[in-house]
């Protein structure tokens, strides 16, 4: 992979991604220690798209504790070759959280978008592996999709809901959904391949 | 369906949104075409930013105490509890108890005398493994993989070196060679003969390691294979490639 030394943030990020498949390689060997720093790379992210998916703060570390004892135990199936420690653990975490949410049956959420407790603190940028900057990037992507696109891949990213529900929940063709996403997706990696490096793709 | 129709279900794939029925078709589909697959990778990199636009959280830290104290329980050979029991129980069953005690007490040296040994071998495998992340982490180290073929299909390994040619090789999901067999490392430049490094083993789980100093000629441009060889090593390979690396380093 190469550098692109024109964007300040992107030498960071490989080399971030260099430590977390060493720590792979170290957890595999049941290195403990590896596992511990691991975690706290990646707690806050993984938990707050957890909470955003389950919206229940107890569920969330239930399910982030199972995905950290999976990695545990699976982590010598980490392929580098297939993709990068973000992108594995993140759907890792995204699946298990879908998976949970369907278990629950809990749909209708208890609605109040605004339910986190007071504790719910934002994490400090400090100990995430993913500063703001690497957020604010997506975000501003996400943004210039038309809202027709980008709801469909929101509802399927975060509710877990598949195509015909997507239709049926927007009172939309399903045919009309598939372009939609599809559309939508592909302008998603449009906007955010001039920022490849910082993604590792 | 022809091959662009299920490429066109793959971004809907990566965010798990096919319908059941168009789900199985397409997983069919991936089994056999390296090119979808390929493709499905990128777009669950494209779909996994999406979790970014989420607010950082932090869980409470009883979470991390509970998956480290799980972890433990794995590293840890099975205890059973030891409840403390008062002396009487033992003076009530008189002569039985006390035959009773002595088989507890051996069979509770025999574990710690086991416990001992495992924990000592896990240390040396943390050691280990902590060394080769060290040496992966010098500046200026470089890491060569190499992927099994053949016999070795299945098994991967790492060789990492740096710039003094010290070199440490880990490989997973390599059977334990047969009695009387290790495996062997080879350093190939060119067409010269293989240069022989030393032989290795592998655990049950098919962890295997091994330190050796790299010739430098091997440090510029050389391919890396794994064969197995009498216990001793040979001084030229006598077996098929396990495992090798294919880009010369």
């Amino acid at each position: 992979m190469s550098l692109n030394p024109s964007k300040s943030a992107a030498p960071y990020i490989p080399r971030l991604q260099d430590t977390d498949v060493a720590l792979l390689t170290a957890i595999a060997a049941h290195d403990e220690a590896a596992l511990a720093q691991l975690y706290d790379r990646y707690r806050a992210i993984l938990f707050g798209l957890l909470m955003r998916i389950l919206n229940n703060r107890e569920e969330a570390e239930d399910v982030l504790q199972e995905v950290f004892l999976q990695v545990w135990r699976k982590a010598q199936d980490f392929d580098e070759s297939r993709g990068r420690p973000f992108t594995w653990l993140v759907t890792l975490a995204r699946s298990r959280g879908i998976d949970r949410l369907r278990t629950l049956a809990a749909r209708e959420r208890v609605a109040e978008a605004g339910a986190r407790e007071p504790s719910d603190e934002i994490s400090d940028a400090a100990t995430d592996a993913f500063k703001s900057e690497q957020r604010g990037l997506v975000s501003d992507a996400l943004a210039k999709l038309p809202d027709e696109q980008k709801r469909p891949i929101m509802l399927a990213y975060f509710e877990g809901l598949t195509q015909s529900e997507i239709a049926t929940n927007l009172g939309a063709p399903l045919g009309t959904v598939k372009t939609r996403m599809r559309t939508g997706m592909i302008r998603l990696r449009e906007l955010l391949a001039g920022q490849g490096e910082s993604f590792g793709f | 369906m022809v091959h662009e129709a299920y490429k066109e279900m793959i971004p809907a794939r990566a965010l798990s949104a096919l319908d059941a029925a168009e789900a199985q078709t397409l997983n069919e589909h991936l089994e056999n075409c390296d090119e979808c697959r390929k493709e499905l990778e990128e777009w669950q990199a494209t779909a996994a930013t999406l979790a970014l636009t989420s607010e950082p959280v932090e869980p409470s830290p009883a979470v991390r105490e509970r998956i480290l104290s799980e972890v433990r329980k794995d590293l840890s050979p099975e205890v059973l509890p030891f409840r403390s029991t008062s002396r009487n129980i033992w003076s009530s069953f008189g002569a039985l108890g006390a035959m009773a005690a002595v088989v507890l007490l051996t069979a509770l040296i025999v574990g710690l005398a086991v416990m001992w040994r495992q924990n000592q071998l896990m240390q040396e495998e943390m050691a280990q493994t902590k060394e080769f992340v060290e040496l992966v982490t010098t500046p200026g180290a470089r890491v060569s993989d190499l992927k099994g073929v053949d016999l070795g299909a299945g098994a991967a390994a790492s060789l990492a070196y740096d710039q003094n040619g010290h070199a440490m090789l880990m490989a997973k999901k390599l059977p334990r060679p047969p009695q009387g067999k290790a495996y062997q490392l080879w350093f190939i430049v060119g067409t010269k003969p293989p240069m022989p490094s030393k032989t290795f083993s592998t655990d049950k789980s098919g962890t295997g390691m091994l330190k050796d100093q790299m010739p430098k000629e091997a440090m510029d441009s050389a391919v890396f294979a794994i064969t197995m060889e009498p216990e001793g090593g040979s001084s030229a390979p006598t077996s098929p490639i396990y495992l090798r690396s294919f880009e010369v380093n």
